[in-house]
């Protein structure tokens, strides 16, 4: 009986104690704080005492000196602006040197010329006339994530909840009623500050780059300051320089540009086999179609002609929509030789994209070899499959031997990084020159023994399709991907 | 404040400019005003605002917290002390329904002064793991608090009715506020009967405990933060803030004074970097480089004779003593130059206001309490102690270590008093309503000592709170072999998941910080409040809810009776502290110290009136002992206990990686965001010259052998180490398999800090 009572009385307990548990105490017992809401001091500190004046814009200044990568900017980023649980506008990285270290916090140049902006296709990217704060609209951005390959310091960031890109924009909020963005009012030694900064009339500074290991200024005319009085080592680099990043694959891409030059290449064969035009239309449409899938947001992608003043990626979109069109009144009336000049077109505004991110691996020589390389092989192989056309597959074996030997004198002076993406790569490199290599020794068969044209054409086709393939998986994640240093990653 | 008026505009920036231009359009379109086709068209194809643009929409909080994100507006804010590291930053803490949404630095809090690192800034993230305990786990199973409770209490008394009291041993934390270790502290020891109790202050701080309290006669940091911007010379000893401490970092930037900034580290680290001097010493040389710095500023007659002769004992030993400290052995010993060491001294000797400020650096080594003693006994000789920017100021780590070391019952009996005197005995007795005889007049056994008996058999259950034995304890595979062999053991921690809980029989689940009331004890002495702004998961219990259930659970709930809740313990803890070096009797209760942001112990009664906002000790050269003079205490260096070999050649270093991490990651790594600030790997530094002969190259794999263990890492290159030496991080499970078990002989505090090991290029599968 006794028992059952001492019982009863502690799970009375466990129950008070765990209701207590559950009572927030901290309003009732401690008077919440009723301040009013004025901007205090501390947030309106380091910032510029002085209106702008004309041809000046804002940026921000880093004293290397004070900042000591306790990282606190990139943590009040994230809680002062709400983002999501790893997402922050702000980075912290590491330069090393003999006897050296220097952390470097680093967020958005807020560039004269943003790359990012340069490159939109839908003109998500504004750039303040009064403060020169680029400013990404999230709204406008259809996620093509283009803006990620044009900015040369990794800023843009994707967010894969929202399916769009989003960016610092200076907490132009903040600064609009005197309050210092985030980053600055969270700093403990002030190293992070905004200044006002003459646009236009700085060239050492905009010739160089901004800290070892980092993109050339001339690209984008990044406006941040690094100051320093403490003596930066010669050999100092980036933390991070020799780390491995393979970049993502981007298969709708892959497949989209192998698909839509396979098309261009048989839309040029269309002029002396108009059988093929029908295949030609069929592969365009599947490799249109398959690139929105890369889209985080395809349902504003009508808006693409806003940025065909600045941008290749809404060059090629009208180029292939003109192209989409045409291919199908080729059917009916148009002349098949516009089409194919068009075809070509459109393939030469696929490379600038690519071309005009300033990328080491993606130059104008190996990107315009490789798409065109494309055209001609899958094209020539395609038609050869098809049609069973002797100098079709002359071509195919041609065109693909020339790329054997053209393709590795094009890698030549890539960066050391490159090198190592491309140890880590080599089992996809071997794939696709085994599959090169399949393509041309059939090929070759079939130029012996053109009886086997029907059987050993379309398999060749399938060995170059798979070759080509390989060849643009490669293209995407060997690519390097300029950033700010960073820091001891893995 | 007159904040209000500083309400000024940045020039260049009109909101409507930024902000509402493009809304203004949406309204001027919307209510059909001046509706114009190019504006319609205009809306259309640029869209500045909608549902995305919402989701970064930023307003302006009230309660002073600048714009805050929308969703998160709060609708009442209150300040509380961080619950990571001894810094003791307030924060802002934004509240909706009373319940913690997001937070911010409290920027009228004479510590942090509006800034906090990034575990700060993360503080409410670690409450919402998915991990979290939200029942008691008996053998893995979940069962509910009834069978927990009475579980613990079967199985502790059956294990002490067959072996004794002295078979039960508690390691508790500097991670729970002080009215829970006290409550800990005094139903383990006067409530179960408990011998043997220690925590993982006895890790961090115990070196700095001891050796104020033989130098001082109490164990009292003295200084003040203010400290920092006051002082024209800043010696750091074994100290990274920028790392460890970031927010202190910004007081010594705050200094006005053009200090001169004096690293002592076998690193070259961030704050060595951001330093004036950096004297790259050989591992563990640290004492035999101040005593040779004692010799040199005796020699430029540098002391202050008068304040040798007022308030000190021992200095004519000492100056005997280390006059075997010539130029020749320091500079062979240290590995810093004879002239290096002159430039050194003559800093100390510049007669400016001279502070030395240490940390694990110091405190983890196998001779701590001495070295702790000699930069002591630098600052006693050069009066460089109780007066503005100077003083001996040992940096402490947990939010709460100085609050252990009053009040845990553990290193003293409960309140910093002695139980081998039995008026100590009886004045601890009275105040709390026990029986004089419950107090055991000896002290129970160290941390290292209560892991030797584990190992042993000698002790069979162990009871472990809000600390991570099987990751943070020295040599830790031979540790975790020692917890396999235990008959009980209990683990009360937020998370199911440590390395420890997942050996546990029992598991109980503890409420953390922000989830209960409470105070902590900062670096500087200063008492801060800990609120409960979050609802705990599940059945998760305050320690100080849990300890009531176990008290009541034992039978012994009647000698608890004043424990009612943690606000009754800290008027008993008032009460102890009377008389005391640390009098809190003039603090009238928790809306005292949250009304006057903190206050620094002592502040006895009599004084309450006239207390000031910062206040270090010692102003008036009399110290603890009976005498009021402090002693100047000092040994014959000796050797680290694992010198390098032929076989393991390099000395590995151990310590803090980076501020987003916080010892075993237990609850840092449940922040997306910090894990973004840390290598999630572990990896060692090496020189690289050493790699180079290793044929290591930046980024490879390596595996890394001691005597105890081999494990494997990523290999970093870089010159901040020297040759010969390594480093790796703490907060990686693997790095103390490798460290040596050497200990303290004074403070029993263990020597992580350098160990023999051999670094080879790796097998990426296995390392042979």
């Amino acid at each position: 009986m006794s028992d059952r009572r001492a019982a009863l009385s502690e799970t009375t307990l466990v129950d008070q104690l765990l209701a207590d548990q559950q009572m927030l105490t901290a309003v009732e017992q401690f008077s919440a704080l009723h301040e009013r809401g004025h901007v205090k001091e501390r947030y309106s500190a380091l910032l510029p005492a002085s209106p702008l004046s004309t041809g000046e814009q804002y940026a921000f200044e880093v004293n290397l000196d004070a900042c000591t990568g306790c990282k606190a900017c990139v943590v009040a980023c994230h809680s002062l602006n709400g983002l999501d649980d790893n997402e922050s506008f702000r980075d912290v990285g590491l330069l090393v040197g003999s006897g050296y270290q220097q952390t470097v916090t680093t967020a958005c140049h807020h560039c004269e010329d943003p790359a990012c902006a340069n490159g939109c296709p839908v003109c998500a990217y504004e750039k303040d006339a009064t403060t020169g704060i680029v400013k990404h609209l999230d709204d406008q951005c259809i996620g093509c994530q283009y803006c990620m390959l044009k900015c040369p310091y990794e800023v843009p960031k994707w967010n894969e909840r929202l399916g769009i890109v989003r960016k610092c924009d200076m907490c132009a909020q903040r600064l609009a009623v005197g309050e210092s963005p985030a980053c600055v009012q969270a700093c403990p030694t002030s190293a992070i500050r905004i200044v006002k900064r003459r646009t236009g009339v700085s060239p050492v500074a905009n010739s160089s780059a901004l800290l070892p290991d980092t993109f050339d200024s001339s690209y984008t005319l990044p406006t941040t300051s690094y100051v320093n009085r403490r003596v930066m080592p010669e050999d100092a680099r980036a933390a991070d320089r020799d780390v491995v990043r393979v970049q993502p694959t981007h298969w709708p891409l892959v497949m989209m540009l192998v698909l839509t030059q396979l098309s261009v290449g048989l839309l040029v064969a269309s002029v002396w086999h108009p059988s093929l035009l029908i295949s030609a239309v069929v592969c365009l449409h599947a490799g249109l179609g398959v690139s929105v899938l890369h889209l985080g947001r395809p349902m504003g992608a009508w808006r693409f002609f806003l940025g065909l003043r600045r941008s290749w990626m809404s060059r090629e979109i009208l180029a292939f929509s003109v192209l989409a069109g045409l291919a199908m009144a080729s059917l009916l009336f148009v002349p098949v030789w516009i089409t194919a000049m068009v075809g070509l077109v459109a393939v030469f505004t696929s490379a600038m994209i690519y071309i005009d991110t300033r990328r080491s691996w993606w130059s104008a020589p190996r990107t315009l070899v490789s798409f065109f390389g494309t055209v001609v092989k899958l094209g020539a192989s395609g038609a050869a499959a098809m049609t069973g056309d002797a100098v079709c597959t002359a071509l195919a074996l041609t065109s693909g031997a020339v790329l054997w030997f053209v393709e590795p004198h094009l890698q030549r002076g890539a960066m050391t990084s490159l090198r190592i993406v491309h140890e880590r790569l080599a089992s996809e490199a071997k794939a696709k020159r085994v599959c090169a290599l399949m393509a041309m020794g059939y090929q070759s068969l079939v130029l012996m023994m053109p009886s086997l044209a029907f059987v050993l054409g379309p398999v060749a086709f399938v060995c170059s399709l798979a070759a080509c393939v390989g060849e643009r998986v490669i293209f995407f994640k060997a690519v390097d991907a300029p950033k700010m240093p960073g820091g001891v990653t893995r | 404040m007159s904040g209000g008026a500083s309400r000024s505009v940045v020039p260049g920036f009109s909101p409507s400019v930024l902000a509402s231009a493009p809304a203004s359009k949406t309204v001027g379109h919307l209510s059909g005003d001046g509706l114009k086709p190019e504006t319609t068209l205009r809306s259309l194809l640029f869209r500045h605002t909608g549902p995305l643009t919402e989701q970064l929409k930023r307003e302006q909080g009230l309660f002073g917290v600048g714009q805050v994100p929308s969703p998160l507006k709060p609708t009442a804010v209150t300040n509380m002390v961080c619950g990571f590291c001894a810094t003791g930053c307030s924060l802002k803490v934004h509240l909706r329904d009373g319940e913690a949404v997001n937070l911010s630095a409290n920027e009228n809090y004479p510590v942090n002064l509006g800034m906090a690192c990034p575990k700060g800034w993360e503080a409410l993230t670690p409450l919402d793991a998915p991990d979290r305990g939200t029942t008691p786990l008996l053998n893995g199973k979940p069962v509910c608090w009834n069978t927990a409770s009475q579980t613990f209490v079967q199985r502790m008394k059956a294990i002490i009715a067959e072996h004794g009291p002295e078979s039960v041993a508690v390691l508790s934390t500097g991670q729970i506020v002080t009215e829970e270790m006290a409550f800990l502290g005094a139903f383990a020891k006067f409530g179960m009967g408990i011998r043997h109790l220690d925590s993982n202050t006895r890790q961090c701080m115990a070196t700095a405990a001891t050796a104020y309290k033989q130098s001082f006669g109490f164990d009292a940091p003295p200084f003040t933060y203010a400290d920092f911007e006051e002082s024209d010379v800043l010696v750091f000893i074994g100290a990274n803030p920028c790392i460890a401490h970031p927010i202190m970092w910004q007081r010594v930037m705050m200094n006005k004074r053009s200090p001169k900034i004096v690293v002592v580290d076998p690193r070259r680290t961030e704050t060595a970097m951001a330093a004036t001097h950096h004297y790259a010493i050989q591992p563990k040389s640290d004492l035999t480089l101040l005593y040779g710095l004692a010799n040199l500023v005796i020699e430029r007659d540098a002391v202050d004779r008068e304040f040798i002769a007022r308030s000190t004992n021992g200095y004519d030993e000492f100056v005997a003593f280390v006059k075997a400290f010539d130029m020749e052995r320091v500079s062979r010993e240290t590995g810093i130059s004879v002239a290096q060491l002159h430039e050194f001294a003559d800093l100390i000797a510049s007669k400016k206001r001279v502070s030395f400020w240490w940390t694990m650096g110091v405190n983890q080594g196998h001779e701590s309490t001495r070295t702790a003693q000699a930069i002591i006994n630098l600052a006693l000789m050069t009066g460089n102690i109780g007066k503005p920017g100077t003083g001996a100021n040992s940096i402490t780590g947990q939010c709460n270590a100085m609050g252990s070391r009053l009040f845990a019952n553990a290193t003293s009996l409960i309140g910093g008093y002695d139980p081998a005197k039995p008026e100590h005995r009886a004045k601890v007795a009275g105040i709390l309503g026990m029986e004089e005889a419950l107090i055991h007049p000896e002290l129970g056994l160290a941390y290292d000592q209560i892991m030797e008996r584990v190992a042993d058999g000698r002790i069979k259950a162990l009871w472990v709170l809000a600390t991570n034995t099987s990751h943070s304890w020295i040599d830790s595979e031979a540790a975790n072999r020692a917890l396999e062999k235990l008959e009980f053991l209990c683990v009360q921690d937020m998370y199911p998941t440590t390395d420890t809980a997942k050996r546990a029989h029992l598991y109980l689940p503890a409420a953390g910080w922000g989830e209960k009331e409470g105070t902590f004890i900062n670096a500087e002495r200063r008492i801060g409040i800990v609120k409960k702004v979050k609802r705990a998961p599940g059945q998760a219990l305050s320690d100080f809810n849990i300890l009531r259930l176990l008290a009541n659970a034992w039978g012994c709930e009647d000698w608890f009776a004043k424990w009612s809740s943690p606000e009754s313990v800290f008027e008993l803890l008032k009460q102890l502290s009377a008389g005391q070096p640390c009098d809190i009797t003039g603090i009238e209760g928790y809306e005292m110290i949250e009304s006057v942001s903190g206050v620094q112990w002592p502040l006895p009664k009599d004084e309450a009136g006239m207390m000031k906002g910062e206040r270090r000790l010692f102003e008036d050269g009399r110290f603890f002992h009976a005498d009021g003079r402090a002693k100047f205490l000092f040994d014959e260096p000796r050797a680290m206990p694992e010198m390098p070999s032929a076989e393991y050649p390099m000395v590995l270093l151990t310590g803090r990686g980076t501020s987003a991490q916080w010892h075993t990651n237990t609850r840092t790594e449940k922040s997306a965001i910090l894990r973004k600030l840390y290598p999630a790997h572990c990896y060692i530094e090496l020189h690289p010259e050493d790699a180079a002969a290793l044929s290591v190259t930046d980024q490879q794999r390596v595996c890394v052998s001691s005597r105890r263990a081999t494990i494997q890492c990523t290999a970093v290159l870089t010159s901040t180490v020297q040759r010969g030496q390594c480093f790796m991080p703490m907060h990686y499970e693997e790095v103390n398999k490798l460290t040596f078990a050497a200990f303290d002989s004074h403070s029993r505090q263990p020597s992580y800090k350098a160990c023999a090991v051999r670094v080879a290029a790796g097998d990426p599968v296995r390392c042979g």
